[in-house]
């Protein structure tokens, strides 16, 4: 592998890492909101624990897309220094608005809820949570618009060998971001509901004794993955216009067509199991332990079309970083080395897969030990009662 | 319109040392004021509430760099290419660090976790103190080098010295066993701010120089000024919320 070729690919597995993580962000950060908001206006304790429980997965997956964004955001000066020399002036501008409007209140409100159970005043609390989603779907909103304009430069003109923004306005219109956005907020709903279905599958064949517990979220699952399902294949076959116009040899770059292939495959597939076999039977779902391994091995499914979506669009895009503008190999910084990318790739890729895989695996430990174990928004035994205990001791 | 942004760059920089300052240095001292493992839970919940509201500063100078100074962010980055990969290296395992730690029972992985945290605040203490030597030696050199370990110290100890005010400010008489008021913290982090402060004022015209057009500049003024008002708010809301008064009886225990 040549220099540009290792920088390419420790960008594309951090890139399909991040998503990984934010796409299940995205589609828990609003159950959450939600099954919070019951709790606030009910105040009854099972919809708290089910608040606690999911809550926590919702936050033990966010770290895992914190540290994969940073190197991300980072990773552009890095290795691709040449696209803020060249295109700064206009891509530059949707990121620096998503971490100063949308990531920094995003980060600030969530330590606020995670740290303020018990602490602030309820209905201050729930704002916290809600103020965490609509934040993180700005985020998507500024992403995708600084990713779109990679797909189809609109806005902008060259101007004295780098591009200038002429029109921001067209940079919120661009076509390759009205369709692509919804697609990606609808897989987001549908990774996050059958991560909530394959998980309370999980407790309902193991016999759980939180069983309404996990009949009520197994429904919830399943009903949110037929939303998410909907808006993203409807979505999703209503991009291939666009793509037609803007990138027409798209499908024809070498791995895209397979890639492609996967997401269809699956996505279709799921889509109509989901509407014509789950849908209809949702009710006694639950009780039917037979079926629970069946939803248990599906669960990945969404996550494994959603990678390879972003391969379909990402790759698709070669050779050029921002369509017909600058190429991947123009972006590269001069003066990157191969041993320089080696290095900081072991680094990256080796930190973040071994974090990952410790992230999934307490993931499944949180899902496996149940409501009762959740210890978010539990205080810590660190108050003047176990200073006491300590003492008798 | 250029030094507005600069200012603000500034402003997020300079907030990010005297306010992450604190983390990074607890997360230093972590073996030496928490010699038992309750000792470092208390220290760990003392600043837990508080780390995703500092360490955002630097994804917004981040930001600020690539939108506002775009030709400044990438010659930056790379020129400091593997003071930079330590430094995020250094910030992801002291976040594992604290996001992991409590995530499973036993003393061996809570402690192994805490070296972590150790070990990435000493990271980001040196990766820094190297990445101001090299700006201030205006990128031409080797970005690691004995005189930027030689910053790296003194960003360390001022790190260390905030670290250590913020924990007798929060948890008076607990952790070091003495006092601070708030006065003494604001030293404190004026104190960890300097670092940052001193090369950034002597390099501020280099900065100024790399400033996107006006057109970018307005569009990103445009945008970003009404979001101010919250964005300190939220500040101002989680120092209320966690700060002193409330320290005192219970601790919030998930990081």
């Amino acid at each position: 592998m040549d220099v540009l070729d290792l920088a390419r690919t420790q960008f594309a597995v951090t890139g399909s890492l991040h998503f990984l993580f934010v796409v299940l962000t995205l589609g828990l950060a609003p159950l959450v909101a939600i099954m919070h908001t019951r709790h606030t206006v009910t105040g009854r304790q099972d919809h708290e624990r089910a608040t606690r429980f999911w809550g926590q997965i919702y936050v033990i997956n966010y770290a895992l897309g914190i540290f994969t964004g940073l190197v991300m955001e980072f990773q552009f000066g890095l290795s691709w220094s040449g696209l803020s020399e060249y295109a700064g002036d206009v891509f530059g501008a949707p990121l620096a608005i998503e971490t100063l409007g949308a990531f920094f209140l995003e980060s600030t409100f969530l330590g606020l809820w995670i740290f303020g159970w018990r602490r602030l005043p309820a209905w201050l609390h729930l704002a916290c949570i809600w103020l965490v989603t609509l934040t993180a779907y700005a985020s998507a909103f500024w992403i995708m618009v600084a990713n779109s304009f990679l797909q189809n430069p609109a806005g902008a003109v060259e101007r004295g060998g780098h591009l200038v923004l002429t029109d921001f306005g067209a940079l919120l219109t661009n076509p390759t971001l009205t369709m692509a956005l919804p697609h990606v907020i609808g897989a987001g709903l549908w990774a996050g509901g059958f991560t909530v279905m394959g998980a309370s599958a999980y407790q309902l064949f193991r016999r759980t004794s939180e069983r309404e517990f996990f009949t009520s979220s197994l429904r919830t699952g399943v009903l949110v993955a037929f939303v998410g399902s909907l808006i993203t294949v409807g979505v999703g076959y209503a991009q291939f216009g666009v793509v037609a116009t803007f990138q027409p040899d798209k499908f024809s770059q070498p791995m895209v067509g397979p890639a492609l292939g996967i997401m269809i495959g699956i996505g279709q597939t799921l889509q109509l199991f989901i509407m014509f076999v789950l849908m209809p039977v949702l009710y006694w779902l639950p009780r039917w332990r037979w079926a629970q391994p069946i939803l248990m091995v599906i669960t990945p499914l969404p996550f494994a079309a959603a990678t390879a979506g972003w391969l379909v669009r990402e790759h698709g895009r070669q050779p050029w970083l921002i369509n017909g503008r600058l190429t991947v190999a123009d972006a590269m910084s001069p003066g990157l080395t191969s041993g320089m990318v080696t290095v900081s790739f072991v680094g990256f890729v080796g930190v973040l897969g071994l974090l990952a895989f410790a992230d999934y695996f307490l993931i499944a430990r949180t899902v496996r030990r149940g409501p009762a174990a959740a210890t978010l928004g539990v205080d810590a035994p660190t108050g003047p009662t176990e200073r006491a205990h300590a003492l008798s001791l | 319109m250029d030094i507005l942004w600069l200012g603000v760059l500034a402003l997020l920089l300079l907030g990010y040392f005297a306010l992450e300052g604190f983390d990074i240095g607890l997360g230093m001292l972590l073996p030496i004021l928490g010699r038992t493992q309750r000792d470092r839970d208390r220290i760990v919940s003392a600043m837990a509430p508080f780390v995703l509201a500092n360490e955002v500063w630097l994804v917004a100078v981040a930001g600020v760099l690539f939108g506002a100074f775009p030709s400044l962010e990438g010659q930056v980055l790379f020129g400091l290419y593997p003071v930079v990969v330590a430094l995020l290296l250094s910030w992801i395992l002291r976040d594992a660090g604290l996001w992991f730690r409590r995530r499973l029972e036993g003393p061996v992985w809570r402690a192994a976790w805490d070296w972590m945290i150790c070990a990435g605040s000493y990271g980001l203490a040196l990766s820094w103190g190297m990445a101001l030597a090299a700006i201030a030696g205006g990128l031409s050199g080797p970005p690691i080098g004995l005189d930027g370990l030689g910053f790296g110290v003194v960003v360390a100890a001022a790190f260390g010295f905030h670290g250590w005010t913020f924990a007798s400010w929060l948890l008076p008489g607990q952790v070091t066993g003495a006092s601070r008021d708030g006065r003494a913290l604001l030293v404190s982090a004026c104190a960890a701010a300097l670092p940052a402060a001193v090369p950034l004022a002597l390099l501020s015209p280099w900065v100024l120089e790399h400033a996107a057009p006006a057109g970018t500049l307005g569009v990103l003024s445009l945008i970003i000024v009404p979001f101010t008002p919250v964005m300190v708010g939220a500040q101002v809301w989680t120092w209320r919320t966690f700060g002193r008064r409330r320290a005192a009886d219970r601790m919030p225990s998930f990081f």
